[in-house]
């Protein structure tokens, strides 16, 4: 089964360590929900702001979760210590998307996959199908791999801290972009390659459809 | 909002293991009788004893996983899983191994990212089982709820041929913890809906049904599904259940029947404070004193991301028998106004809703009918 989607508009954004200027303080003007927010909710926010969606459905993917959250529990209970009930709050895998639901009071569908290295395809097939009903859809993914002694695990990834977004509507047209041509980017997490690279390289100028294999 | 569509969705076959039985039959008579597989542990939170639910069986975690998984093959007509879409809700994963490898070495070199990860589960039955692909719902105590709901839409819309999913969800020190660190845990089998509920009881379990486009004798048929988001706060409800009232509603509206058609609902049912008062609200607007209401939770423990694929075979096994389970431990109701349960009944079901809510406000209802 194939589904086209009309990609709407996209955004990305990565950095080797730390992301430097998410415009949180600007997006997220009450200091009570933006001192709460993990790292990769501070992407989301921005990424949904960079395509201008505020209010819809959400397909949502990531491959480790809230890594930062969920290190500093278990460093916790390893140091016999109290655990923090915001970082528990903030260490469930649909966290980011959930403080972006809050953020626009959308009250939406909003989902979150982790399918590991086919996290990023998988987005793309849900959304597929999610599109079928003829509304508009933010396709997300990211990854927020910087915390202390990533380096005892981490071998390959160069961007620990990554994102992208495709805004997207079904389409009857022929498609005009196959994902498979567009070259992967060196250092990023598997997990996020096809939708990342898909946003780093359309023409944002002509019209992008894209064929999603189910 | 979903729209209604042709192909009618049926769960064809189920296994499942938790605190409360080591199969289907053994869940159903625990959850009938008032059996709790609830009880007191220290072993995951250093200084406190809550009352959680571990595994009934003493076998190791994934082995009993696939285990449910060969039991779907032998109890299916299926002959292997080449042709099935596998989906998994889990809001864990792999963590519990992360935490031994961790805590012995204090260091994540040993840490197989494979097994750390949401898709752990995916991974484990994939190096058993050959399937057509995967995907791996993790939207907390809603993983699994909406993972029927995805295997609802792609069969009704005939994208795949049939679908395995498989809620799953084991205990490790983070969730006892966490759910200890934001003062929700009981130090008893829940009582949900109680006016002396204390609070909830993590739990393991694992539940596996395949959905088909096709009944089969004792099939149930998957009516429908609504999703939504509070939108509201990360771990408190709205206070009010507005967000839960609109699952409830958009349910409805994909099954295509009204309200009064439900006799039963299986309730999320936590035994929070907030969880259940705002249920109650949500429920008691909706559907007034009509259905039945009670929470199985008291028996199994809230199995997390596996909870909402659990609840859906005692939802079958509840239409099948004929029998509306109680709400254990049930005295005095804070909420007047919806149709608890003290005592199991036989009643006769056609149609049964159930509850999923998690983290982050994310809210899933589904909709299960008797095979016409």
């Amino acid at each position: 089964m194939k589904i086209n989607l009309e990609i709407l508009d996209c955004a990305f954004i990565r950095a080797e360590k730390e992301i430097e200027d998410l415009q949180t303080k600007k997006l997220v003007p009450k200091m009570v929900t933006r001192r709460r927010l993990t790292r990769a909710a501070k992407i989301v926010i921005y990424l949904a702001d960079q395509v201008n969606f505020t209010k819809g459905r959400i397909v949502y993917g990531n491959n480790f979760g809230e890594l930062n959250a969920t290190a500093n529990i278990i460093n916790a209970i390893k140091d016999k210590e109290s655990i923090s009930p915001t970082h528990f709050q903030n260490s469930v895998y649909n966290t980011a998307v959930s403080y972006l639901s809050i953020l626009h009071a959308n009250q939406e569908e909003i989902l979150t996959i982790s399918s590991g290295d086919n996290t990023a395809k998988n987005v793309l097939k849900l959304g597929a199908v999610k599109a079928l009903q003829g509304d508009t859809l933010l396709l997300l993914v990211t990854e927020t791999l910087n915390i202390d002694k990533i380096e005892e695990v981490n071998h390959c990834i160069d961007y620990l801290e990554c994102g992208a977004a495709l805004k997207v509507r079904l389409s009857s047209d022929s498609p005009n972009v196959d994902p498979t041509k567009i070259q992967k980017i060196k250092g990023l997490p598997l997990s996020v390659q096809e939708i990342f690279a898909l946003a780093k390289n359309l023409n944002k100028q002509k019209k992008n459809i894209i064929e999603v294999t189910l | 909002m979903l729209t209604k569509i042709d192909n009618k969705v049926y769960i064809t076959a189920t296994s499942s293991a938790t605190c409360a039985g080591n199969n289907n039959q053994e869940l159903f008579n625990s959850v009938i009788k008032g059996i709790s597989g609830i009880r007191q542990d220290s072993n995951y939170f250093l200084g406190a004893s809550p009352a959680i639910g571990t595994l009934k069986t003493r076998d190791d975690f994934y082995d009993v996983l696939i285990t449910q998984c060969r039991n779907i093959l032998e109890t299916s007509s299926l002959n292997d899983f080449s042709d099935t879409l596998l989906i998994i809700g889990s809001s864990v994963g792999g963590m519990a191994k992360t935490e031994e490898i961790y805590f012995k070495t204090g260091s994540y070199e040993q840490i197989d990212p494979k097994y750390h990860n949401i898709q752990t589960i995916a991974t484990v039955l994939n190096s058993t089982f050959n399937f057509y692909d995967d995907i791996s719902f993790s939207t907390a105590c809603t993983s699994s709820s909406n993972a029927i709901g995805y295997a609802y839409e792609v069969l009704s819309q005939g994208l795949y041929k049939n679908a395995l999913v498989v809620g799953a969800d084991s205990l490790s020190k983070t969730t006892v913890g966490g759910f200890l660190s934001l003062g929700v845990l009981s130090s008893e089998a829940a009582k949900p809906f109680d006016i002396s509920r204390e609070g909830m009881n993590v739990a393991e379990g694992i539940a596996c049904l395949l959905l088909e486009s096709e009944a089969k004798e004792s099939s149930v048929e998957v009516c429908g599904v609504g999703y939504s988001s509070d939108a509201y706060h990360m771990t408190h409800p709205n206070a009010e259940g507005l967000g839960a009232k609109s699952a409830m509603k958009r349910a409805l509206l994909s099954a295509g029947i009204e309200a009064e058609k439900i006799d039963y609902i299986n309730a999320h049912g936590t035994g929070t404070k907030a969880n259940d008062n705002a249920e109650a609200q949500a429920i008691a607007s909706l559907f007034g004193m009509d259905p039945y209401v009670s929470s199985t939770k008291s028996v199994t423990g809230h199995t997390l991301g596996a909870s909402g694929a659990l609840e859906a075979i005692i939802s079958m096994m509840i239409i099948e028998e004929g029998i509306l389970p109680k709400n254990l431990f049930l005295d005095k109701a804070e909420n007047r106004e919806i149709s608890l349960l003290k005592e199991s009944k036989k009643h006769k079901v056609e149609y049964i809703l159930s509850n999923a809510f998690a983290f982050g406000g994310n809210n899933c209802s589904l909709i299960f009918g008797k095979v016409k």
